[in-house]
């Protein structure tokens, strides 16, 4: 259904780049292109919307079970649900815990792609290529491959239940660094060989002109990065057992227990479902921007 | 400053060879532009003297260090490039002191007043708090020759700083880039390909083409008695017309015979060994003139193309199956198709080995008793 919106969606966008014959014909095609464009944005932004807008009402109400329509009328309890949920239930600690986790693994990452990144661009070495394909190829390997092994090397190094269990294996990433490549081929090689006759080092190098130059870069993936890694939920359920450690997506879990007569809390579900996408929705529309230029999937 | 010398300096990237085993000295204080088409090697050549490459093979000395392995920022040189290579996020003077305060060897006091003389005399110094995307083409190269200037570096290296201006900028920055070399006296390695550049700037002219080096000379010299073939056409514009011809003696007189003309060559080095032989006859554009009547000296020719330049008129002509081109008079008034007599000013031929293209006579040694260098490329 959505797919088959999309398809439509797009042909139409295409279709109101074709150009008419005539002005008044341009116009009027104009017109209704436009008309058709954007009932057609307005229906997949409403499907996507969808299930997120039923778990806002949802979250508002004291139970929370939705068996008909009229069920999706906003209740009263919103403020006493959330009330409860960040402060009675402690899911504030979690929401930090998720937080800390997020900044940290951006930060990391990001240091360890932009040196990886400038080696592999401005050093001459050999099987530079090859490294770098290696690099790449760690993306062929899915997650649930790693896991057994990284599980096992997180408890031997006794790291198991720590900040560290949970920040530390993301630190490197084949994308960022992938990202990173790219733009830094985009900047022209006599820069760097001004830089070079200048006598001006790598890291001044990198800290006067790469990073400046590659700001709105940056800020594209480190929010990509910091949405990935606040949605991470299997590792963190698995590495880490003390409930105070404890992440957002796992505590959503631990907020479905908190039933009163055995049947599952919906509202509290959907109350933490949407504290749990706040900070990510709060990033993406600050950053929107770079984000685009980043993925450069804006219209010029 | 300081003197630069290459000696058999040989670069090649992955098996192609882009320079073949050059020798070049350049003096102290010279002003030397190094000219050529595209892939002849000369951005490599001066690469490699910035240290940007390594040589494969060959030496290269700056003053009396060897440098060749050298990083680039231990030769203390200064290069501009074709796209001004300014770093877009930082303003004018940050971009002019980055590199000076890279190298650790100014005091602030220093830098100050560095920056401050060198946008005065390029007349950048209300730019300064400007980033380069606010500059025009010519402002920004400006800051990329300060930023050169303000370093005091032994040697400056410019790789086709003006390509990128229009028409106009360009010889007003050319005039200027004199004015500063005469100001400054540091030794300028200049590589461009627009040979009017390379003429008007360089105390001496390097030609090169295909990796080597084919003539190393002061502009008039390299004008006048081009070595090889490849110099006479490439410098000077339109280039020399090279008709084949047969060499013809007759006791101590020689002739240049073609399939309509036999011009009398006046007697100089090389033309015994060139006798009898064949021969590619060299002639400048300006050497041939439309004559008032045909006569015993003048040859026929056809017009096949007229284009009027305003100060002369360029004609393109054909005599049997040689096409050659030629500057008449302004409003002289021919058409295309019309036969008209050619007279030659004998003293400006050349004549060209038709395998080789090396120089085998200048018609113009007889009255220059200087011998132009050989291509030792010691200037």
């Amino acid at each position: 259904m959505l797919g088959s919106l999309l398809t439509a969606l797009t042909a139409a966008v295409e279709r109101s780049q074709s150009a008419g014959r005539t002005t008044s014909e341009r116009i009027r095609r104009f017109e209704t292109e436009q008309l058709t464009l954007h009932v057609l944005a307005a229906t997949v932004v409403f499907l996507i919307v969808l299930p997120v807008l039923i778990a806002a009402l949802v979250s508002t109400k004291r139970a929370g079970i939705v068996t008909s329509i009229g069920d999706l009328v906003p209740g009263g309890h919103a403020l006493s649900n959330y009330r409860r949920a960040l402060i009675g239930l402690e899911f504030w600690r979690f929401m930090l815990n998720s937080f800390v986790m997020s900044v940290a693994v951006v930060v990391g990452k990001l240091i360890v792609s932009l040196l990886a990144a400038l080696v592999i661009v401005y050093y001459r070495f050999p099987y530079k290529n090859a490294v770098f394909l290696f690099i790449l190829f760690t993306l062929l390997l899915p997650v649930p491959v790693r896991f057994v092994p990284l599980y096992r090397l997180t408890t031997e190094l006794g790291m198991n239940n720590t900040f560290f269990a949970i920040t530390v294996p993301y630190l490197a990433s084949a994308t960022t660094v992938f990202i990173l490549r790219q733009h830094f081929l985009s900047i022209p090689a006599s820069l760097v060989e001004t830089a070079k006759v200048d006598g001006v080092g790598p890291l001044r190098f990198l800290w006067s002109v790469l990073i400046p130059m590659s700001r709105a870069v940056l800020v594209g993936v480190s929010v990509i990065m910091f949405v990935y890694t606040w949605n991470q939920y299997l590792w963190p359920l698995v590495i880490i057992n003390a409930e105070s450690l404890q992440v957002a997506q796992v505590g959503l879990n631990l907020l479905r227990g908190q039933a009163s007569t055995g049947e599952v809390a919906w509202s509290m579900v959907m109350t933490g479902s949407i504290l749990t996408l706040l900070p990510p929705l709060a990033l993406l529309v600050l950053f929107r921007r770079q984000l685009l230029e980043t993925f450069t999937i804006q219209q010029k | 400053m300081t003197d630069v010398t290459l000696q058999d300096v040989r670069k090649e990237f992955d098996g192609v060879v882009a320079v073949k085993n050059i020798d070049l000295q350049i003096p102290d204080g010279a002003f030397v532009t190094v000219v050529g088409p595209s892939g002849c090697g000369k951005s490599t050549t001066l690469r490699l003297i910035a240290g940007l490459e390594q040589a494969t093979e060959g030496t290269i000395q700056m003053g009396d260090q060897e440098v060749t392995g050298v990083e680039p920022k231990d030769r203390d040189v200064a290069m501009v490039f074709q796209n001004y290579a300014l770093y877009p996020h930082m303003t004018v003077r940050r971009n002019i002191t980055f590199g000076m305060k890279s190298a650790g060897d100014f005091s602030d006091e220093e830098i100050d007043r560095q920056v401050e003389e060198a946008t005065a005399v390029l007349d950048i110094d209300d730019l300064l708090d400007r980033k380069p995307g606010e500059l025009s083409g010519g402002e920004r190269q400006r800051v990329a020759l300060g930023r050169a200037l303000v370093r005091d570096p032994e040697v400056f290296l410019m790789d086709e700083p003006l390509s990128n201006l229009d028409a106009k900028l360009r010889i007003k920055m050319r005039a200027e880039l004199a004015k500063l070399h005469s100001e400054f006296e540091t030794t300028t390695i200049y590589v461009t390909h627009d040979q009017t550049e390379a003429m008007t700037l360089g105390d001496r002219v390097v030609v090169m083409n295909d990796g080597r080096i084919q003539q190393v000379d002061s502009p008039q010299r390299l004008y006048d008695y081009p070595e090889t073939r490849f110099v006479a056409e490439f410098i000077g514009d339109p280039a020399m017309n090279m008709l084949s011809v047969d060499i013809s003696r007759d006791g101590t007189e020689y002739e240049a015979v073609g399939p309509s003309f036999r011009i009398p060559l006046p007697e100089a080095d090389g033309l015994e060994t060139a006798a009898g032989a064949k021969a590619l006859l060299g002639v400048r554009p300006e050497s041939l003139s439309v004559a008032d009547s045909a006569d015993r000296s003048s040859f026929p020719a056809e017009v096949t193309v007229t284009e009027p330049l305003g100060d002369s008129l360029l004609l393109e002509c054909r005599t049997g199956d040689q096409e050659f081109k030629l500057h008449a008079e302004p409003r002289t008034a021919v058409e295309p198709g019309d036969r008209v007599p050619l007279t030659v000013e004998t003293e400006r031929l050349h004549l060209f080995d038709p395998q080789t293209g090396e120089a085998i006579y200048h018609a113009a040694a007889a009255q220059s008793p200087e011998v132009t260098s050989t291509v030792d490329s010691t200037i």
